[in-house]
């Protein structure tokens, strides 16, 4: 009797008594909370502003190595009296990263506009990490590069006799100097794009 | 009441995998950050101990040549030295993620400093192989002499210690990778 009562009694309560029971189970599941879901979005959008700014600093940084040419108007004592971005592999180098890096940040905005539509959803965002991560690496091994040819370029170097050419060339010095300041400004935001994003990541 | 049961065994065995796949993450991360270390203390040591002088008279004034003559190099064994130092004292906290179960908050401090990190390592590896390859090559629009025709050993050695500071680069971005999927899949 009693057997037949529980077998009578258990199915008709099972699937409340389960969507009772299982939270354990199931409600770990459930984020569907508004509020978690506002302060993402507004993370998304500080995300989508700082990538423009990068985009500035990145193309600002490329267009400025690339227009540095320099043209001495008299005559010294060094044959070439001509100065251009790509008389140095180094710069070379610094030219084409700047402009990969704010060409991946341009075709990363969309992506960035679906986090923001969709603020709780996790594979852009890891996305948006990994790809921002591999960049910051790129633009930084572009602009330290370009930095160590630059400090080389203004206080030359004594014991490998390695004259300073900013003496001669004051103009080319001066803007390749400002590209590299610039793209350091743009590691900075890269910096702070991969920090947001893996904040945002966490779920509660 | 059967398929009940069914349910919510199935269930568990979700979440016992999906603590495995965390556990079997946090080893991975252990594991790479102790060859990470490996990496940058061994390029740290070979570069700091470069060392050459010349047995014969070049038209250089100076024969003898070792890293801090060039301050990219400097700045080098600054880097990985610091780098590895944080290597080492983060692997506590990478052990601590192999065992507890809620790491949320030191998963994104971890993240934090392995970008910071990473910057660092890369600022170091890239101006440094921007000095060695000129070191290699020279520039002749600028009038700078390629000094390993003169330093053999030296260049050689400066050129070996590159590679491992870049593999710990690529060891660094798979980390922040592996925290972040961590992260992003906690229940």
């Amino acid at each position: 009797m009693k057997n037949e009562s529980t077998i009578i009694d258990v199915p008709a309560e099972s699937s409340s008594a389960m969507k009772g029971k299982a939270p354990l189970i199931g409600v770990a599941k459930d984020h569907t909370t508004s509020g978690s879901g506002g302060y993402k979005r507004g993370l998304s959008i500080f995300d989508f502003l700082l990538r423009i700014a990068a985009i500035i600093a990145a193309s600002v940084a490329a267009g400025t190595m690339f227009t540095s040419d320099e043209t001495l108007p008299f005559f010294t004592q060094f044959l070439q009296f001509e100065a251009g971005y790509d008389d140095l592999p180094t710069y070379q180098f610094f030219v084409i990263a700047m402009s990969i890096v704010s060409g991946y940040l341009l075709l990363s905005l969309p992506i960035s506009v679906v986090t923001i539509v969709r603020p709780l959803a996790t594979a852009p965002r890891l996305l948006l990490l990994v790809l921002d991560t591999a960049a910051l690496a790129f633009n930084m091994a572009a602009a330290s590069s370009a930095a160590a040819i630059s400090y080389l370029a203004h206080n030359g170097n004594q014991n490998t006799n390695w004259l300073p050419i900013c003496q001669q060339f004051g103009d080319f010095c001066l803007k390749s100097s400002g590209a590299v300041v610039s793209s350091f400004v743009a590691v900075v935001f890269f910096t702070i794009l991969v920090v947001l994003s893996g904040v945002a990541l966490k779920r509660h | 009441m059967k398929s009940g049961q069914a349910e919510i065994v199935e269930t568990s065995k979700a979440i016992q995998k999906s603590g495995l796949m965390s556990r079997r993450n946090a080893i991975l991360e252990f594991i790479l950050r102790i060859v990470a270390f490996f990496n940058t203390i061994t390029s740290a040591i070979l570069m700091a101990t470069t060392n050459e002088t010349l047995p014969f008279f070049t038209q250089f004034i100076r024969f003898h040549a070792e890293y801090s003559d060039l301050s990219a190099l400097t700045f080098f064994v600054i880097a990985n030295a610091v780098v590895s130092g944080y290597l080492i004292l983060s692997l506590p906290l990478a052990f601590v993620h192999i065992v507890k179960s809620k790491t949320q908050n030191s998963r994104v401090l971890l993240i934090i400093l392995d970008v910071a990190m990473l910057g660092l390592l890369t600022a170091g590896a890239s101006s440094a192989a921007a000095i060695v390859y000129l070191a290699h090559k020279g520039n002749n629009n600028t009038n700078w002499f390629s000094i390993c025709q003169q330093f053999n050993s030296f260049c050689e050695r400066i050129s070996g210690s590159l590679i491992g500071s870049f593999v710990a680069v690529f060891l660094l971005i798979l980390l922040i990778l592996l925290s972040a999927i961590a992260l992003s899949r906690r229940h």
